[in-house]
């Protein structure tokens, strides 16, 4: 990331939502416009877009991109699962570097509420994965993590708990709950595969977000009143093959891919776990969550447990993790998701993540795993 | 049973499992096993993932395993108008003797389940498509009979 310093100039959201009536043309429109004004720069400033979504049809990207106006841009369009939008900001980080564009739009949009009309189970021959749903596969993580670890149910409803409670302090979540959500409450929720229920799984939803990215310079010159975030290591990487490897079904892992992720990543960024102030994982499931406190390196092998009891992720807590809600609370349209991590660790190392604000963030790490699959890893730091 | 027994067989997807002639017997996987360092994978691959040799063979393998983890899910089966799906299904990890683990979905309740189990593979009738039953392979733990 080092050829030239890239930072992130500006961030804007269309909260995540059950929107069936806005079109990602308006969501985008609206999450883009929010970001150029963050940034202070009109979108004439702008000399290229990488754009995010996964659900659209056939130019989504690019029919998206005129809402802003026609200037020519080169527009280009990244489709990577979950870790769509980390994975169109990469590209757009590493053009910056490379020294292709001083400012580039990264948008991503999508809506699930879309795809779930379209879907019509048993009109067309079905794949031999479709019985194997996200919620199963992420399920035989939480039973296998039980049978080695000792795991409890409760451990992963304390986690959805902490996520919907830092949603209901987000005005972007699509979750907000109006009084405190209980472990008891996320248990008693209607069980998806056992032993994760509703609570412990991210909701479907609509929704877009937007990060201006630019030469580090570039920042300082334009918003000189506060301080600069730099992007100071993204790598993505795919599947390792090891004995065990599951070739079918919706699966992201295997866990290796986070740890050889992360151990880039943070020689890139000259930092390690313990120099982060904040986490954003991909809690798609709150198993997921446990594991990534893990494989990331911020609690020994064996120790989430004991670190979720003590209170180690929570806001206030050693190292908070999903400040923002998360997938679970803030929302997991597709697209938008891992834009939606750069918005939230931007404000916060700025300082301007309100009541959910992490006294005095210097550093955040945002983790985003794309079905397939491929890990997405982006460290954020303040000057 | 007889009509059960007697109505033609078809995968819900060619290319993964047999349909034996005999309903009392496994179906077996089409798998691929690398000639240049003996890994086996499911589903077949032109390439060896492993060592990236092209010099790979078609093999079937014997529809029986261990049980690496599962879960019950409690939405019914995708695709499926038997009353035996409508209130949830078993899915397991299952690992086949020569190497690959395998998601499928498992007959009995949660409460069958345990990690390590010993289990067979069937095939489990969906539904009647053109007078044939279409059928999916699934998992049954060998203490769990039919």
């Amino acid at each position: 990331m080092r050829d030239r310093d890239v930072a992130v100039l500006g961030v804007g959201m269309y909260r995540f939502g059950m929107w069936s009536d806005v079109s990602n043309a308006t969501m985008g429109r609206e999450a883009g416009m929010l970001a150029l004004r963050d940034a202070g720069l009109s979108f004439r400033d702008v000399q290229a877009a990488y754009v995010g979504d996964i659900f659209g049809p056939v130019m989504s990207g690019v029919r998206v991109m005129k809402e802003f106006g026609l200037t020519g841009i080169p527009v280009q369009r990244i489709e990577n699962a979950s870790a769509t939008g980390s994975a169109a900001l990469r590209e757009a980080c590493l053009a910056v570097a490379a020294g292709h564009y001083d400012v580039v739009m990264v948008l991503g949009f999508d809506k699930m509420t879309a795809m779930i009309q379209h879907a019509t189970p048993g009109t067309a021959r079905e794949n031999m994965e479709d019985a194997i749903l996200p919620a199963a596969f992420f399920a035989m993580w939480a039973t296998r993590r039980m049978h080695e670890r000792g795991t409890k149910a409760e451990h992963l409803a304390r986690i959805a708990a902490k996520n919907f409670n830092n949603g209901a302090l987000n005005p972007m979540s699509q979750r907000q709950p109006s009084s405190p959500v209980t472990v008891e409450k996320v248990l008693g929720s209607r069980m998806v595969a056992w032993p994760l229920t509703t609570m412990m799984s991210c909701p479907i939803g609509d929704g877009a977000a937007c990060a201006i990215v630019g030469r580090a310079e570039l920042a300082k010159k334009l918003r000189p009143d506060r301080p600069l975030v730099r992007v100071v290591a993204s790598d993505l990487q795919s599947e390792r093959y090891a004995p065990g490897h599951l070739f079918m079904g919706p699966v992201v892992g295997p866990a290796q891919m986070s740890i050889d992720t992360s151990k880039v990543a943070y020689a890139q960024a000259g930092l390690g776990p313990d120099d982060l102030d904040l986490v954003q994982v991909h809690d798609a499931f709150a198993i997921e969550e446990l594991e990534y406190y893990e494989l990331l390196g911020l609690c020994k092998t064996g120790e989430a447990e004991a670190c979720i009891e003590r209170g180690d992720f929570e806001l206030g807590g050693r190292v908070p993790v999903s400040t923002d809600g998360g997938l679970i609370a803030r929302g997991h349209p597709g697209g938008p998701t891992g834009l939606a991590q750069i918005w939230e660790t931007t404000l916060q190392l700025r300082g301007e993540a309100g009541k959910r604000q992490v006294d005095g963030a210097r550093v955040g790490l945002c983790h985003m795993m794309g079905g397939g699959s491929v890990c997405v890893i982006h460290i954020l730091q303040r000057d | 049973m007889m009509t059960q027994a007697t109505r033609q067989r078809v995968p819900i997807k060619a290319g993964y499992f047999t349909v034996p002639d005999d309903p009392a017997a496994a179906p077996r996987f089409l798998a691929t096993r690398c000639e240049s360092c003996g890994e086996h994978f499911f589903p077949r691959r032109a390439i060896c993932a492993r060592c990236l040799s092209e010099h790979t063979t078609d093999v079937e393998l014997e529809g029986r395993g261990t049980l690496y983890s599962y879960t019950f899910v409690h939405f019914p089966l995708f695709g499926s108008m038997n009353v035996e799906h409508m209130d949830g299904y078993g899915v397991g990890q299952v690992d086949l003797p020569e190497g690959p683990r395998v998601q499928a979905p498992l007959a009995g309740k949660q409460m069958d389940f345990r990690i390590g189990q010993a289990l067979v593979a069937e095939l489990d009738t969906l539904r009647e498509e053109a007078g044939c039953d279409i059928v999916l392979v699934r998992f049954r733990p060998v203490e769990v009979t039919r």
